[in-house]
């Protein structure tokens, strides 16, 4: 069990004066000590963290009221975000001595509020992978049992916040990346819409599937997260202008809500048979409540994964073109032409996984190959948002699996990719639809690993989603 | 007949304009011509991760004005798409370019070779960006790269492949520059890179209908090297032909030194560029007001102002082409023969001296030190026979520049170079130039009719040139009867 548990309870506590943002970030760099073998932390800012946790102390004492929102919130950051000044590396041999030089407006936006960041975690490089084992600095094991993944990428910032070394951490979500790892620890994980929060300095993967996701204990330090970093930013013209509401001010959700699940996903062959009996007892006792569930047709199950891969590999093909060590990067010592300045540095900088999405995503835009995959992948899209735009119009909710097994054994299922892409058939639909999706616990199975279940909701519609999932989350458990 | 007669030349061209804005098409890094190499560059400039494009508003206006001047049509939604290639220069290793549906499609840009009109179709215009530099010739063993023109704003004017000589390729590219200058969207200046172009150069028998198989010469920057190397590239496709052989499709480079084109690529090894729509970008959106507005607010065309100064003011068509050269100075001319009621000493006046004048002090038309009134006043003296042409062109047009503050008549008084119909004044230099030369009086008495532009041009020297001609003229004629 962490320490604090959420937010309110460490700045109750700060008011008090029984704690000090000094103190916390000791805490948590003591843990961090503690938990090493868990490979949760690429690089952590120790010095840097005290140094302002000591001058936020100081600013609440001389004027209490000057704090900002996320006065006592300590973060991990996953390393995809730019940090100004700060190494950044995408957990790739490709970046191993980059240093951002700016910082990203999410990561501006916290700091401005007076969170705390200490350190920068591990991932899947470049975010590509389920399992956080395809880091260049190594995997990072499931704190529950550390034989086991802690899902992926963003794995380092899922084990960051389960093992209790900061309060909650910023991810990113392409197909999943936050909301799977969130399940396999046990955690709170959140994808907003498409274009809630700025892209601006969240090294792209997938541009039009990336969002910065958050993971934490607690809906309510979910929402505030949210609230500080989401709104309209000139340096992305793909993020919305569409008002913020105050989330954490609305965490209970009025009346009965309607919410449709899916008979196909809930019926998959490949759903283990302990998260589907769990997952129907929750829609029971949903009903119970007297909300409305329906099972309701969804005849794309099977296209999903196919339609995320092929945009993702063709949209991260062209994304990490800029990583050529010309300007900066891993630079080959031994190219004598151009051409093999970029074979070299490029084969000798990317990791396994990478480059077999590089490659794929090169051949489904090539001439010949582009009509038959990438187009009709794009078109597979349009069909499933307008699907689910349907669905939307009738219900307020859609509910699902968030994966279909618990965390699996660190090296179990590397040499099979297809078995790894598939296991994300319940998260990808979220980020191929733009739509805002949030994972919260629901259960473990005999071995005592966790997994979790996620709603889904119309896009923009987080406030509603947030008081949703933290109303049932406290009144059903 | 030559071999060469029985073909004619297919030309289209690709003409990049690089757009007259303070910053770049995705960010706003400068775009200052000359600066120390990789000062304009940030981090949207040089790719860092995590950077995103932001679209320059300019860049869109430009296009649109472009567009409504060439009277294409303009796509109320347009896209961008990334051009996917590595090379040193292009720090994304794509480009930011519009492939499917570009914002302006359809078009023409009408101009005359001598009395024949040419109206060559423009298929699209699309926004793009443009890439950094290579520099191969500083270092022995490295290639520089200078990144400062990486995200430069460009435009891509792509024509129907209406050209059959280099020549009108060159009215083309002139007749292109003076429009982006009127419509102030580029300098067009192709020798800092404004403008240049890409050839595709193809040949076929008169009178085929079908167009031959195609080569592309890149980036010519000078209007002289084009013309070269379009005829080259005419004469070895011919020759090639005329020997039995075929042509392939090929991408090629013109060398100036050897006046050769040589193959960069050929079909088999040409780029894949892997397009595809540019996620980061949301879809360009102009509304019908929008358009209607840079619809109103377009500037003159050069092909009106030509009309006009032809049509209006009567002027023939080397000066009405002249003057048209530049707007400032066209709507200079314009104002000027309004005010002065004679369009065509107006128009010699600026051809012969404010030009020049400019030209020489390398100053524009705005900063010329003398008002329309001065030059009215100036144009009146010689109307009303007050100045000679000459004189007023020789003497009275440097001085009134240098004393910019007085009136021609106050600087023609002032050197004293005023016309004089003073009868008793030029009876005296009459009957002077009569007595020196006895013969010439004799000769012309005698039916040499044709001395009397001896005698006039001797009484003008004598007078310096004050002597009103109509007078002396009558004087001459009646003293020698």
């Amino acid at each position: 069990m962490p320490k604090y548990s959420n937010l309110q309870v460490i700045q109750s506590a700060l008011k008090a004066g029984s704690t000090s943002c000094e103190k916390l970030v000791d805490y948590y760099l003591a843990r961090i000590e503690k938990q090493q073998a868990l490979n949760i932390y690429i690089e952590t800012f120790a010095e840097e963290a005290r140094t302002r946790a000591r001058a936020l102390d100081q600013k609440y004492r001389e004027a209490p009221s000057s704090v900002g929102p996320l006065f006592g919130m300590v973060v991990s950051i996953k390393d995809v975000l730019c940090y100004k000044d700060h190494k950044l590396s995408a957990a790739s041999k490709m970046l191993h001595n980059f240093t951002a030089s700016f910082s990203a407006t999410a990561i501006e936006r916290i700091l401005a509020a007076d969170a705390i960041i200490i350190g920068r975690t591990n991932c899947d490089e470049f975010a590509m992978g389920s399992a956080n084992e395809s880091s260049y600095y190594g995997p990072t094991r499931n704190a529950i049992d550390p034989t086991r993944v802690p899902g992926g990428s963003s794995g380092g910032s899922a084990v960051s916040v389960q093992a209790d070394t900061c309060l909650a951490a910023l991810g990113s979500d392409t197909g999943g990346s936050v909301r799977q790892p969130a399940s396999f620890c046990g955690l709170v994980g959140m994808k907003p819409s498409y274009g809630r929060i700025s892209r601006y300095g969240l090294l792209a993967y997938a541009s039009s599937f990336d969002q910065i996701g958050i993971i934490a204990n607690s809906v309510a330090d979910t929402a505030i997260l949210l609230e500080i970093m989401a709104g309209a930013d000139e340096f992305d013209s793909t993020v919305s202008a569409e008002a913020v509401p105050a989330y954490s001010q609305h965490l209970s959700f009025p009346g009965k809500a309607k919410i449709a699940y899916f008979g196909e996903a809930m019926q998959h062959e490949g759903l283990d048979p302990e998260i589907k009996k769990q997952s129907f007892d929750f829609i029971e006792a949903l009903r119970g409540a007297g909300h409305q569930v329906a099972a309701v047709d969804f005849e794309y199950l099977a296209y999903l994964v196919p339609s995320y891969y092929v945009l993702t590999m063709a949209e991260a093909s062209s994304n990490l073109s800029r990583y050529d060590g010309v300007r900066y990067g891993h630079r080959t010592a031994t190219a004598t032409s151009l051409e093999e300045h970029y074979r070299k540095s490029r084969t000798e900088g990317f990791g396994e996984k990478v480059k077999r999405r590089i490659m794929l995503g090169t051949f489904v835009l090539s001439v010949g190959y582009y009509d038959a995959y990438f187009k009709k992948a794009q078109k597979a899209r349009r069909l499933i948002q307008d699907r689910i735009l349907q669905v939307l119009a009738d219900y307020d909710f859609i509910i699902m699996p968030v994966t279909p097994s618990v965390a699996w054994k660190i090296g179990e299922k590397q040499g099979n990719p297809v078995e790894i892409y598939l296991s994300d058939i319940y998260t990808v639909l979220a980020n191929l639809t733009g739509l805002p999706a949030i994972a919260f616990p629901l259960g473990k199975n005999k071995n005592g690993m966790p997994f979790g279940i996620q709603l889904m909701s119309a896009k923009f519609t987080e406030k509603n989603l947030l008081s949703f999932a933290n109303t049932i989350t406290q009144n059903l458990r | 007949m030559s071999v060469y007669d029985k073909y004619e030349t297919v030309i289209g061209l690709e003409v990049h304009v690089q757009l007259s804005s303070l910053t770049k098409a995705f960010c706003a890094d400068r775009t200052t011509f000359g600066a120390p190499p990789n000062s304009q560059t940030s981090v949207i400039s040089l790719a860092h991760p995590g950077t995103l494009p932001r679209l320059n508003k300019k860049q869109v206006a430009h296009a649109v004005r472009l567009g409504l001047a060439l009277g294409s049509e303009i796509n109320p939604k347009s896209y961008f798409d990334r051009k996917n290639y590595f090379y040193a220069d292009l720090p994304k290793g794509y480009q930011i370019t519009q492939d499917n549906l570009p914002i302006c499609v359809g078009g023409v840009l009408p101009f005359s070779v001598g009395e024949r009109a040419v109206n060559i179709r423009i298929h699209h215009i699309h926004m793009e960006e443009d890439a950094g530099k290579s520099i191969h010739d500083l270092s022995d063993h490295a290639t520089m790269i200078d990144l400062n023109r990486a995200g430069v704003p460009l435009l891509e004017v792509v024509t129907e492949p209406d050209f059959r000589s280099p020549e009108e390729v060159d009215i083309f590219m002139n007749t292109m520059r003076q429009l982006v200058r009127y419509l102030e969207i580029s300098d067009g200046n192709m020798e800092q890179g404004s403008m240049r172009c890409d050839c595709n150069v193809s040949v076929r028998l008169k009178g085929e209908t079908t167009y031959g198989e195609r080569c592309e010469i890149k980036n010519m920057n000078s209007m002289r090297y084009a013309r070269r190397a379009i005829a080259y590239e005419s004469k070895r496709q011919i020759d090639l032909l005329e020997a039995g052989h075929s042509i392939t499709q090929q991408t090629l480079n013109f060398d100036p030194q050897t006046g050769i084109t040589t193959p960069l690529r050929n079909k088999e090894n040409a780029h894949d560029y892997r397009y595809f729509p540019d996620p980061d970008l949301a879809p360009v959106v102009i509304d019908k007001a929008s358009i209607d507005h840079l619809r109103q607010t377009l500037a003159v065309l050069p092909w009106e102002v030509t009309t006009r100064l032809r049509d209006e003011f009567k002027l023939p068509a080397k000066d009405a082409n002249l003057l048209a050269e530049e707007k400032e100075i066209a709507l200079y001319f314009i104002d000027l023969a309004t005010l002065a009621n004679d369009p065509k000493a107006c128009a010699n006046l600026i051809i012969n001296k404010v030009r020049p004048y400019l030209q020489q002090e390398k100053i524009s038309i705005e900063k010329f030190p003398l008002s329309q009134k001065q030059l009215v006043a100036f144009i009146k003296l010689i109307q009303t026979g007050k100045l000679s042409s000459s004189i007023a062109y020789q003497r009275i047009f440097p001085a009134l520049i240098e004393s910019p503050e007085q009136t021609p008549l106050a600087v023609a008084e002032r050197l004293n170079l005023i016309q004089s119909d003073d009868e008793d004044f030029l009876t005296k230099i009459v009957d002077e130039v009569l007595a020196q030369h006895p013969k010439e009086v004799a000769a012309y008495q005698k039916g040499k009719k044709n001395l009397i532009g001896f005698f006039m041009g001797e009484v003008m020297k004598k007078s310096r040139g004050k002597a009103a001609p109509k007078t002396c003229n009558a004087l001459l004629r009646k003293k020698l009867a």
